[in-house]
């Protein structure tokens, strides 16, 4: 549905998006990650057409998207970062210029604009005036745009920005339930939300495209391997005196006594594997665990490391290997982020503004 | 094309959305009631003065009085249109619907020239007042002359306005930049008045709105000028479009 291959894009001498090349699959749910000014917002410009990239060629369901923008444009529904609308008009006068404006007539138009309204949760204020919704109201608006002409493919710019919780999970569910049925590239910066809705993930960091891969493959690949929390009624030398004779166990990150009588370790391990390993070894010490579990931060963690790089080359792209573990590659540029740090002062992430 | 008709209903119908098309619209004929009822203190109290085209010749371009507010409303109803929507960010969600930049350009067109009919569409009633008042010198011919103009004058007019509206973030840089190029055009034809040579007198006189429009209200449609209104005004549209596609590349 997208193809992506060496797209660049410089304001001035400035390296705003730097060759990247990426596919999205018909009916994946793809993330789109990074930090603020990582050049997440100028990509989707470029693939939607606003923008005319320097270099590299976009294909949009088979359409060159820079060769024939128009026709690209037809396929896509595209809700931009801030969400803009017109604040004069009316909710419903507003999907109904959109969609006219998308080519659709006649009966069509009325049948298109309700079920955008209904889709996007909007039909209740479908008479009122856009200047005087609120933020959640108004960003469904913009997704209800960027559904009502049904496209095949969603590009949708930080659609949860400015929600509320209740709104991020309708519009995760939302999301979600067109999973299959429709493509979806949707760029954020908040990491449940991947991993609530996304198939696949693609990192972007500086302008070059830093990882990518389904959330758990790049939640293994990175070399923090998995963290596991183990709380059991004991000491806690007893527990870590336990828990690093089992084969698999990195290191013990760190431990507490969180009540009295009881202490919890988290664990660095290998793999899902060393967690029957911990349970069998824990049980075999006369040592029943209370609590195992995996924990659930750790895309945070791959995000961190990716996007906090300063490689002075290209800074590699996490592959999605068939073993799992491969501590070596990223070994090395941990170290670079420890205190002789020579590239930090150079370019902070805020610096790059790349949505200007 | 039908994306610039949609393009058009919308811009028309916000334009009377907001207060500003009213403001405008009251200001100008208030302005213009006072300066018709002056000239027609003045031709009731001497009859037959001014024999080339009577009253309506006289308030159609006879006066100074007719062209100066003319460079200030002009930019007033085209400021919006694309300064406003780089200001908001609603240019956005236009550039990225499937739609060419032909279409949005075109469409903005017809909006302002929609509301350049506007402005002008109250004035019929002057004639309406002056041929009822029984004043023989209402000629459909001159009259039809003078609409001609108008409309000539207004599509160079509001194609200037969308150009500077292009190039421009903000609407009050848009309103400036369109009364600057519309002074200048007005400033060449008071030229004609001061030069000596002349082939120079008469090249300020062609390019001068204000030779046009007189010479519209004596009944006279001069092809030149529409020639030279519909070119500056093609020119206009063409550099717009151009300008549009080329923010693409920012």
């Amino acid at each position: 549905m997208i193809d992506v291959e060496h797209l660049t894009k410089t304001y001035g001498d400035r390296v705003v998006v730097d060759d990247i090349g990426f596919r999205v699959e018909k009916g994946e749910i793809v993330g789109f990650l990074g930090p603020n000014g990582a050049g997440k917002s100028t990509t989707l410009r470029m693939l939607t057409g606003y923008l005319v990239p320097n270099d590299g060629r976009i294909r949009i369901a088979g359409v060159d998207a820079v060769a024939d923008p128009v026709s690209a444009r037809r396929s896509i529904g595209y809700m931009p970062e801030s969400v803009p609308l017109y604040p004069e008009m009316r909710v419903g006068e507003y999907l109904r210029y959109r969609a006219e404006l998308k080519g659709i007539r006649g009966g069509q138009l009325s049948k298109c604009v309700d079920a955008a309204l209904e889709k996007a949760r909007v039909a209740d204020v479908r008479s009122r005036i856009i200047g005087q919704l609120s933020k959640g109201y108004r960003s469904r608006v913009g997704l209800a745009d960027a559904l009502v002409a049904d496209p095949q493919l969603l590009i949708l710019d930080e659609p949860t920005a400015g929600l509320d919780p209740n709104q991020i999970r309708q519009v995760r569910d939302l999301i979600r339930s067109m999973a299959g049925e429709k493509t979806v590239l949707v760029s954020t910066h908040i990491l449940p939300e991947v991993e609530s809705t996304c198939s696949r993930v693609l990192i972007i960091n500086k302008g070059r495209l830093v990882g990518e891969g389904t959330p758990d493959t790049l939640r293994t690949t990175s070399e923090g391997g998995q963290v596991l929390v183990l709380l059991a009624r004991s000491q806690r030398s007893q527990m870590v005196s336990v828990a690093e004779e089992v084969e698999g166990v990195r290191r013990v990150l760190d431990a507490e006594t969180p009540a009295d009588g009881f202490a919890r370790l988290r664990l660095e391990v290998d793999s899902g594997e060393t967690t029957e390993a911990l349970f069998m070894a824990f049980a075999k010490a006369g040592l029943p665990l209370r609590e195992l579990h995996r924990e659930q931060t750790s895309l945070e963690d791959v995000f961190t490391n990716l996007t906090t790089r300063e490689g002075e080359g290209s800074p590699d792209t996490v592959e999605v290997p068939e073993t799992p573990l491969d501590a070596e590659p990223s070994a090395e540029p941990k170290q670079k982020n420890g205190p002789e740090g020579p590239g930090t002062g150079e370019g902070g992430d805020e610096a790059d503004g790349g949505k200007a | 094309m039908r994306a610039a008709w949609t393009i058009a209903k919308r811009e028309v119908r916000a334009f009377f959305v907001l207060p500003v098309a009213y403001v405008v619209l009251t200001v100008w004929l208030l302005y213009f009631g006072v300066v018709f009822s002056l000239l027609a203190e003045f031709f009731s109290a001497q009859p037959g003065a001014g024999r080339g085209g009577g009253l309506m010749g006289a308030f159609f371009g006879g006066t100074m009085l007719f062209y100066l507010p003319l460079l200030v409303f002009a930019p007033v109803l085209t400021m919006r249109l694309f300064a406003e929507e780089k200001a908001t960010g609603t240019i956005e969600p236009l550039m990225t619907a499937p739609v060419g930049e032909w279409s949005i350009v075109m469409g903005k067109y017809l909006a302002a020239m929609a509301f350049w009919c506007a402005l002008w569409a109250p004035t019929l009633l002057y004639f309406w007042i002056v041929s009822g008042l029984g004043d023989d010198t209402v000629d459909h011919g001159a009259m039809g002359a003078i609409y001609i103009g108008l409309l000539c004058a207004g599509l160079l007019y509001m194609a200037l306005g969308l150009l500077m509206s292009a190039v421009s973030k903000s609407q009050i840089g848009a309103a400036l930049l369109t009364f600057m190029a519309l002074g200048a055009l007005f400033l060449i034809g008071i030229q004609s008045y001061t030069l000596q040579d002349d082939a120079a007198r008469e090249l300020c006189e062609y390019l001068g709105v204000w030779s046009q429009l007189g010479t519209f209200a004596k009944g006279i449609v001069d092809t030149r000028f529409i020639v030279l209104d519909l070119s500056i005004a093609a020119l206009a549209i063409f550099v717009t479009v151009k300008v549009v596609q080329a923010q693409r590349w920012q």
